[in-house]
C-alpha cells in the first residue's frame, strides 16, 4: 500500500535523503579493532593456556572444535565490525542530531535539540591517544532513544557540544 | 483531630513506629526465612540446634525483636520534615543524618497508599516521587489521612501556584465505580497464561529453595512409585500431564481472579477539574493522580473475551514515573464510551478518524520466523524427553501458528495526524497505542540487511515512558513518516512535560 496523504505529507518538508550525513574519523577504527583484538587474545589464550592446564579427556578431545569455532566468530566479527565501519555516520541539523550505523541491522536516530536533557563528552584513554572523542546524548526517554556517537575528533566533539549544549540552554 | 502545621519540623504520626518496626521485622525474617525453617526443623527433630537449647533461641530471637523496636523508635525520632516556601524538607538517619531537600516544583507525583497494617491503626503513607532514578522516591510512612491530604495539597499547590488556583473549589465527581460483577468478569477474562507462567516460577521457585527438605522427606521416591504403577502405557503418563496442565490453568483462572479482584477492589476514578483521580485496593489502598500534561503514551487493551463483555483496560504512562508504581496507571473494566470519554479528558481532541494504514505482507513472514524460534526451541528439548510423541505436539504448535500469523497481522495498523499517532498491534490481546506527537522524544528507522533488498523499513518512536514501533512498511512510507514526525515536533511550541 503506497502512503498517500498528501495534506500531512507534503513534499516542502525536510527530507532524510537530503542530509549528507559525515563519517566519524576514520581513526576510531584502530580503537574498535585494538579492543577486539585484546579481547579475542584473552579468548585464545584462556583456550591455549586451559590445553596444557585442563587434563580432562573431554576437553582435549573437543579443544580443536573450539578452537575453530572461536576463530570463526573471530574472523566473522573482525570482517563486519570493519564493513560496518562506514555506515557509522553523523549529521547535525539546525534543529536536530542524527546517527546512522549498522551494517546487519542498519538504524538511523533522529534526535531532536529541543528534547535533549543534557550532554556528555567522555574519552577512554585509549581514545585520547588517537585525540577522539565519544558524545554522549541523553534524552527523557527510555534508554533506547538516547544517542551515542563514537569516535569524533576531539575538537569537533568539543565544537558540536558547545553548539548543542548553547542550544538546549537557550531554549529552556 | 488538629491539622498539623508545616513551616515548622514535625515527625509523623506516633504510630509510625509500629510501621517501621513491622516493616523492619517483616524484612529481617524474610532474609532469614530459610534459617529460621531450618533452625523449626531441627529444633523439631532433635530439640537443640548446634549448641543452642530452645531458651537460649528464644531469648535470641526475643533480644532481635527489642533491636529492631529500639531502632523503629530511633528511626522515629530522627524522621522530621517541614515545608518551607517553595522546598520540602526531610532529615533522616540515626548516625548518618541526611537532609533532603526538594524543590517543590521538581515534585513529579504524591501518592497516598495504605497498607493491610496501615489500614489496621488507620495511617496512611505518602509518597512524593521527583524526576530522575528510582532511589529520588521519598515515603512518610504514618500520617493520618486529613494531615496527608493536606500536605499533599500544600505540596502540589504551591509547586503550580500561577496555573492552578482553582484547585480548592473544583468540583469533584465521581466518574466511574467498579462493580463487583464486572470485576469478577475482568479477573475471568485475564490472559491466564500469564498467571499460570507466574504460578508455575512459583512453585518451582519453592522448590529450589526447600529442595533438601524435600529430599529428606523422600517425595521424588514416592512420585517415582507413583509413576511406577501407571507404566504401563504411554497414555496413562499422557493423561497424568495433561491432568496436571487442566489443574495448573484452573489454578491460574482462581489466581487471575483473586488477583484482580484484590488489586483493583473498589476501584474509583474521580474526575477532578484538571486532574484524574484512581483510587483502588483492597489490602494495598491506594491512590494516584495522572495529570494530562504529563501522560506520554495511553494503552487501551482488550482480547474476544472481554470484548463480549465490553471490558476494556486503559493504561495510561506518565513521565518519570518508577517501574514498580507504573503498573498502577491503570483502570480496569471500562465500557467503550468510558474508555472514550477518558481519552477525551486526558488527550483533548483526539480523533479517531483517519484512515488505517498496514503494514506490508512481509510482516507475516517476520511473525512466521518468530515462532519457527519458538517451535525449535521447545522441539530441541522436547525429542529427547517425548521422542516421536513430540510430533504430534508439533501439529498443534502447527495450528497456533496460523492463528498467531494470521490475528498479529490482522490486528496491526497505524494511523497519523496532526495531533496523534495511534498504533494497533497484538495476537490475543487487542493493543492500541495512543501518543501525541509533540511528546515524541527521537525517531528511529530500523533496517535490516535482509529488508534491504525488499525496500522495507520500521519507524521506532520514543517518548518518555515506552517506545512503540511502526513494523515494517516501505521505506518510502517510513522516510515520509519520519521527516512529517520530526517537523511536526521540531516546530511544536508545546512543550513535552
Amino acid at each position: 500500500m503506497s502512503f498517500t496523504n498528501s495534506q500531512l505529507f507534503n513534499d516542502a518538508l525536510p527530507k532524510i535523503d537530503d542530509v549528507i550525513l559525515k563519517p566519524i574519523s576514520k581513526q576510531y577504527i584502530k580503537i574498535i579493532l585494538v579492543n577486539k583484538f585484546v579481547m579475542y587474545a584473552l579468548f585464545f589464550g584462556i583456550l591455549i593456556v586451559g590445553k596444557y592446564v585442563i587434563n580432562k579427556v573431554v576437553f582435549q578431545e573437543y579443544f580443536w572444535h573450539l578452537f575453530f569455532v572461536t576463530l570463526v566468530f573471530c574472523v566473522l566479527n573482525f570482517s563486519i565490525a570493519i564493513l560496518s565501519f562506514k555506515k557509522r555516520k553523523y549529521a547535525i541539523r539546525e534543529q536536530d542530531v542524527i546517527y546512522a550505523q549498522g551494517l546487519l541491522v542498519n538504524s538511523i536516530t533522529t534526535v531532536p535539540i529541543s528534547r535533549i536533557q543534557h550532554i556528555e563528552e567522555s574519552r577512554s584513554w585509549i581514545a585520547r591517544k588517537f585525540n577522539l572523542a565519544t558524545l554522549n546524548i541523553f534524552t527523557a526517554g527510555e534508554s533506547g532513544s538516547d544517542l551515542s556517537i563514537k569516535g569524533l575528533p576531539h575538537e569537533e566533539a568539543r565544537q558540536i557540544n558547545d553548539f548543542l549544549s548553547a542550544k538546549v540552554n537557550g531554549n529552556s | 483531630m488538629e491539622i498539623a502545621d508545616f513551616t515548622k519540623p514535625i515527625r509523623q504520626s506516633s504510630k509510625g513506629i509500629i510501621i517501621i518496626f513491622a516493616f523492619n521485622a517483616f524484612r529481617f525474617f524474610k532474609r532469614f526465612f530459610v534459617l529460621i525453617v531450618a533452625f523449626g526443623l531441627s529444633l523439631s527433630k532433635k530439640k537443640t540446634f548446634a549448641i543452642f537449647s530452645p531458651t537460649v533461641i528464644f531469648l535470641i530471637i526475643i533480644g532481635v525483636l527489642v533491636l529492631l523496636l529500639i531502632v523503629a523508635i530511633l528511626k522515629y525520632l530522627n524522621f522530621k520534615f517541614h515545608l518551607s516556601e517553595d522546598d520540602f524538607h526531610l532529615s533522616t538517619g540515626i548516625f548518618n543524618k541526611d537532609h533532603t531537600i526538594i524543590p517543590k516544583s521538581k515534585i513529579q507525583n504524591v501518592y497516598i497508599k495504605q497498607n493491610f497494617l496501615q489500614q489496621l491503626i488507620n495511617v496512611v503513607s505518602l509518597n512524593i516521587e521527583t524526576a530522575g532514578d528510582n532511589k529520588s522516591e521519598i515515603e512518610i510512612s504514618a500520617l493520618d489521612k486529613p494531615t496527608a491530604l493536606k500536605l499533599k495539597k500544600e505540596l502540589f499547590n504551591k509547586a503550580h501556584t500561577n496555573e492552578s488556583q482553582t484547585e480548592g473549589i473544583e468540583a469533584n465527581t465521581v466518574f466511574f465505580r467498579v462493580s463487583p460483577k464486572r470485576l469478577f468478569l475482568e479477573g475471568l477474562s485475564q490472559n491466564h497464561f500469564k498467571s499460570f507462567a507466574i504460578i508455575a516460577s512459583f512453585v518451582f521457585g519453592l522448590y529450589y529453595e526447600f529442595k533438601d527438605y524435600f529430599k529428606s522427606f523422600r517425595v521424588e521416591e514416592q512420585i517415582e512409585k507413583v509413576v511406577d504403577l501407571d507404566d504401563e502405557s504411554i497414555f496413562n503418563v499422557l493423561l497424568i500431564n495433561l491432568g496436571i496442565i487442566v489443574i495448573g490453568l484452573f489454578f491460574a483462572l482462581i489466581f487471575s481472579v483473586i488477583k484482580t479482584c484484590i488489586t483493583n477492589f473498589n476501584l474509583e476514578v474521580v474526575e477532578n477539574q484538571k486532574t484524574i483521580e484512581i483510587n483502588k485496593g483492597l489490602f494495598n489502598k491506594m491512590s494516584l493522580s495522572l495529570t494530562p500534561s504529563r501522560i506520554q503514551n495511553i494503552v487501551i487493551k482488550t482480547n474476544r473475551v472481554k470484548q463480549y463483555f465490553g471490558l476494556h483496560t486503559i493504561s495510561v504512562k506518565q513521565a518519570m514515573v518508577n517501574a514498580k508504581q507504573r503498573k498502577n496507571f491503570a483502570i480496569v473494566a471500562l465500557e467503550k464510551d468510558q474508555v472514550n470519554h477518558l481519552i477525551d479528558k486526558l488527550v483533548s481532541n483526539y480523533t479517531n478518524a483517519s484512515e488505517a494504514l498496514k503494514p506490508r505482507p512481509y510482516y507475516k513472514r517476520i511473525l512466521a520466523l518468530n515462532i519457527l524460534i519458538l517451535a525449535t526451541i521447545i522441539n530441541i528439548p522436547g525429542f529427547f524427553i517425548f521422542g516421536n510423541g513430540m510430533l504430534w505436539a508439533n501439529l498443534l504448535l502447527i495450528v497456533i501458528a496460523v492463528f498467531y500469523i494470521h490475528f498479529g497481522y490482522k490486528k496491526a495498523y497505524y494511523k497519523i495526524d496532526h495531533q496523534f499517532l495511534t498504533i494497533g498491534s497484538g495476537v490475543i490481546d487487542t493493543t492500541t497505542n495512543i501518543l501525541e506527537i509533540h511528546k515524541i522524544q527521537a525517531v528511529k528507522l530500523k533496517q535490516t540487511i535482509f529488508q534491504k533488498r525488499r525496500q522495507i523499513t520500521s519507524v521506532i518512536i520514543a517518548t518518555a515512558s515506552k517506545s512503540v514501533t511502526i513494523p515494517y512498511i516501505s521505506e518510502n512510507d517510513a522516510k515520509a513518516i519520519y521527516d512529517f514526525l520530526l517537523f511536526k515536533v521540531e516546530t511544536s511550541q508545546k512543550d513535552w512535560m
